[in-house]
């Protein structure tokens, strides 16, 4: 007994690897997600600046476009304004989800449009401004909807409104290069088709 | 032409080291005695050249050659030259070109200095140190090519170093880790030499201790500027975040510091003996998979490198075969070892097994909690996290038995004590304590039941514990000077340590007590107040830097109409990177810290500022320091020294003798 209590070490460290060998073949950053190839869920949501505008699914169909989950309180969201906005000029389209997030929560849920919309414009002035619109999410009832864990998050929507990827943390050019950029140029080709399709 | 030369040293390095990993330890089984020796030119040659290749790294570094993948990714021709410099191992694969050379080097290091290890011991060790060589230089070779070109085509500005890595902390904060980290390697190879030959009475303990304590030394070292360095340069005043980062590196320190304990129970008392042998193991294993951890993605982090599958597969395949191998060879030869265990259950013995069942627990606690999230996902059972909450309150309970334990410890001695002749002196020692404790809380804040006080009551413990044992055995020793003279160097550094633990505890129960902090929206002339400072701010204006440009802030400090200071905190945007970065301004006094940073810019011409007052936060690195320079201390000791020449004399057979002059000693 007491012999083959030496070689408990060695057993447990062979438990461990087993663990370690299945963690590295999946990827921290993308486990998930439940949504992923499920439409968008549904929603009705006023646009951050104009908030008379509406949004809705139905609306933001038609092409692809990455729907980039973010607040002026995110500094991650602040430094991927650049790159994104140089994907903007090379024709991408990024619609922003906003994720209000009051100064204080001693002040309860609330938070002033119009305060917010100048702390928005100023921030997008001053560190380029990707964005198409913005959707202002006001309850968070369509990012909690969407599973979002943190800032920033962004998601591949398809021309049909499914969701086709989905990323925790920045866009940098890494990120786009390696995952964003074969899928996104693929749906752009499929979205064309289904603009054709459309009489 | 120089990065090419440096790719051509570290392959010359890598044939060298695998010379090293078959020649001594053919020698050692064949007896061959010429290709024994051959192991110390062959350890020399390949540090030499490992060294080589990162000098010409740093020179690709230092002279912008973008043409080098590394280079254009991790540095910038704006850079000032000592961040690009710090740039060469600001990245997965220059860092394991540092770590390479640190291996090699600490390789060399035992080849100079075992001059009193038998020839066939040192040719193993030295050859285990060539395999580990071979595997990382392979690594850093094929894996992780630090000197790729990307010719043709070359950018011609560089994408500069992470901004968070500009910073003093960051220049120094990776070497010291790596030498710790590697160092340990030292006792591991001794370890393995232990178990081939079969071996285990006192000496390989003796051996590998010094070489055990440096490593230690240097990963304390390690840890503490990495801590200082979050502190500074994050933003918000932590200093400690269960990053699994932080805690890769806080595991092998664990295990080291339980080790460096068991050495002594084994040097001295011969036994313990499997146990210290796996704790050597244990140890470096550690050390391994922190590499593994960070370098492979498994686990997210803010230090993460560039995750690679294959990297990881790599270092997996690298992690079974040493860590596997060298357990599988400990199961084997360990079943025959017998320990003559004569002491009582009130010993020193027993107390520092204590030690161990306590570095051990809290070992383990790290362990889980690093890597429970990660059982949990691969058991498909979901996501989940660990946070700071768990190991918070995990350690808060362990240090409590912990430090009352340590605080009786090196009163107690070897094989036997008789609990009566103690209870005077620490009876004194807790009542002295109690005073302390109390006066200091009187003297800064007010006197009141909490995790502060705890602290307090702890740290006084253990110091006056640690100052009033070292006072005892001089007095032992004889009058004044001369029982201070003649006191081993080793116990100074055992009690300097101590003494630096118990001022970590205080540092820690005050700082995580008494903190306050505040988020206050400033303009220039107004004045916010905290815990009796007045901070007022003096002057906004835009900052232009090399490679950087953001906002800068002065504020006056004063209290009780008294000027104390004036700070200065920017927010950096990096124009390359488009990173916005926060350094803090503070103001540091061994009582307190100042602490503000700066938020967001609000309209109307104001700011938000964070301002902060943490007290005894100084302490917490301070008590790091201090148990590094009681390794240091230790390592000082004559007794590592006087046998080299007392071995050159008598080329064998005095080890018995020794141990038993030694235990006299103690």
């Amino acid at each position: 007994m007491r012999k083959w209590l030496f070689f408990a070490p060695l057993a447990i460290f062979l438990g461990v690897s087993v663990f370690l060998f299945t963690g590295l073949f999946s990827d921290p950053w993308t486990r998930d997600s439940a949504l992923l190839n499920r439409p968008l869920p549904e929603f009705d949501l006023p646009d951050l600046m104009q908030p008379e505008q509406r949004w809705n699914r139905e609306l933001l169909t038609g092409e692809p476009f990455l729907l980039s989950v973010w607040g002026v309180w995110c500094p991650t969201c602040k430094a991927q304004l650049g790159f994104m906005t140089e994907l903007k000029e090379q024709g991408v389209k990024v619609v922003g989800l906003y994720y209000p997030l009051p100064v204080d929560p001693a002040f309860g849920d609330h938070f002033s449009l119009g305060q917010l919309q100048r702390d928005v414009q100023r921030e997008l002035a001053y560190f380029g401004n990707p964005y198409q619109f913005n959707i202002l999410d006001e309850n968070r009832r369509l990012s909690l909807d969407l599973g979002v864990s943190g800032s920033p998050e962004t998601f591949l929507v398809d021309a049909n409104g499914k969701i086709r990827m989905h990323h925790v943390g920045d866009i940098n050019p890494r990120v786009w290069r390696q995952k964003f950029e074969p899928a996104f140029e693929q749906l752009q080709q499929v979205g064309l088709a289904y603009q054709g399709a459309q009489p | 032409m120089i990065p090419e030369l440096g790719q051509l040293a570290l392959t010359f390095s890598f044939a060298l080291s695998l010379l090293l990993g078959i020649v001594p330890l053919y020698g050692s089984y064949t007896g061959n005695e010429r290709a024994l020796m051959l192991g110390k030119p062959l350890a020399l040659a390949a540090a030499l050249f490992a060294g080589l290749a990162f000098v010409a790294l740093a020179y690709a570094f230092y002279t912008d050659d973008f043409t080098v993948i590394n280079v254009a990714s991790n540095s910038s021709s704006v850079l000032p030259w000592y961040y690009k410099l710090t740039a060469t191992w600001g990245s997965h694969e220059g860092s394991m070109v540092l770590w390479v050379w640190i291996l090699t080097l600490w390789t060399a290091a035992v080849a100079l200095f075992s001059k009193q290890l038998p020839l066939l011991m040192q040719g193993r060790i030295l050859g285990i140190m060539g395999w580990i060589g071979v595997g990382f230089i392979a690594f850093s070779l094929f894996m992780s090519n630090a000197f790729e070109r990307s010719l043709p085509y070359f950018p011609v500005e560089g994408n500069d170093l992470n901004p968070l890595l500009q910073d003093f902390g960051m220049i120094i904060h990776p070497p010291l880790l790596y030498m710790g980290y590697v160092g340990f390697a030292v006792s591991f190879a001794f370890a393995i030499a232990a178990l081939l030959s079969g071996k285990f009475d006192s000496t390989w303990a003796r051996w590998a201790r010094p070489w055990t304590l440096a490593a230690w030394m240097f990963l304390t070292l390690g840890i503490m500027l990495g801590s200082w360095w979050a502190y500074k340069e994050l933003g918000w005043g932590g200093w400690w975040f269960w990053d699994p980062v932080e805690n890769a590196s806080f595991m092998p320190w664990l295990v080291g510091t339980a080790l460096i304990h068991t050495l002594a129970v084994t040097e001295k008392r011969g036994t313990f003996k499997s146990w210290t042998v796996l704790l050597a193991l244990a140890t470096f294993s550690l050390s391994l998979m922190g590499a593994f951890l960070v370098r492979s993605g498994v686990l997210v982090s803010v230090h993460s490198f560039a995750t690679d599958p294959s990297r990881g597969m790599f270092l997996l395949v690298f992690l079974l075969i040493v860590i596997g191998g060298s357990l599988l060879l400990y199961g084997l030869r360990m079943r025959s070892v017998r320990s003559q265990a004569r002491y009582q259950l009130f010993s020193r013995e027993v107390m520092l097994w204590g030690n161990n069942v306590f570095m051990l627990t809290a070992t383990l606690v790290v362990f889980l909690g690093t890597l429970l999230p990660l059982f949990h996902q691969e058991l498909g059972l979901g996501t989940i996290s660990i946070g700071e909450p768990f190991f918070n309150a995990m350690f808060f309970y362990l240090t409590i038995p912990f430090s009352l334990l340590l605080g009786l410890g090196p009163w107690v001695r070897w094989k036997q004590q008789k609990w009566q002749p103690l209870i005077p002196p620490l009876a004194m020692i807790a009542v002295a304590a109690l005073i302390v404790a109390v006066g200091l809380m009187a003297a800064t804040q007010s006197v009141q039941a909490n995790v502060a006080l705890i602290g307090l009551l702890l740290g006084a413990w253990v110091g006056m514990s640690a100052l009033g044992e070292v006072g005892q055995r001089i007095r032992q020793f004889g009058q004044g000077l001369a029982g201070i003279r003649k006191l081993s160097a080793s116990h100074y550094g055992m009690t300097t340590a101590h003494i630096g633990f118990a001022v970590m505890v205080i540092g820690i129960a005050m700082t995580t007590t008494y903190s306050v902090e505040r988020d206050v929206r400033m303009q220039v002339g107004d004045t916010v107040t905290l815990s009796g400072y007045e901070f007022t701010l003096l002057d906004l204006y835009k900052l232009d830097g090399p490679n950087f440009g953001g906002e800068a802030a002065d504020l006056k400090v004063e209290r009780d109409g008294r000027f104390i200071t004036n700070l200065h905190a920017e927010k950096r945007f990096y124009t390359i990177q488009r990173t916005v970065m926060t350094e803090a301004a503070i103001h540091a006094r061994l009582s307190r810290d100042l602490y503000v940073s700066l938020g967001e810019a609000l309209p109307g011409d104001a700011w938000s500022f964070k301002v902060q007052v943490k007290p005894f936060v100084r302490w917490i690195w301070l008590g790091g320091l201090l148990m590094a320079i009681g390794a240091t201390w230790s390592l000082l000791d004559v007794r590592y020294r006087r046998k080299v020449l007392r071995r050159a004399a008598a080329p064998s057979g005095d080890d018995q003798s020794d141990a038993k002059k030694e235990l006299a000693h103690a």
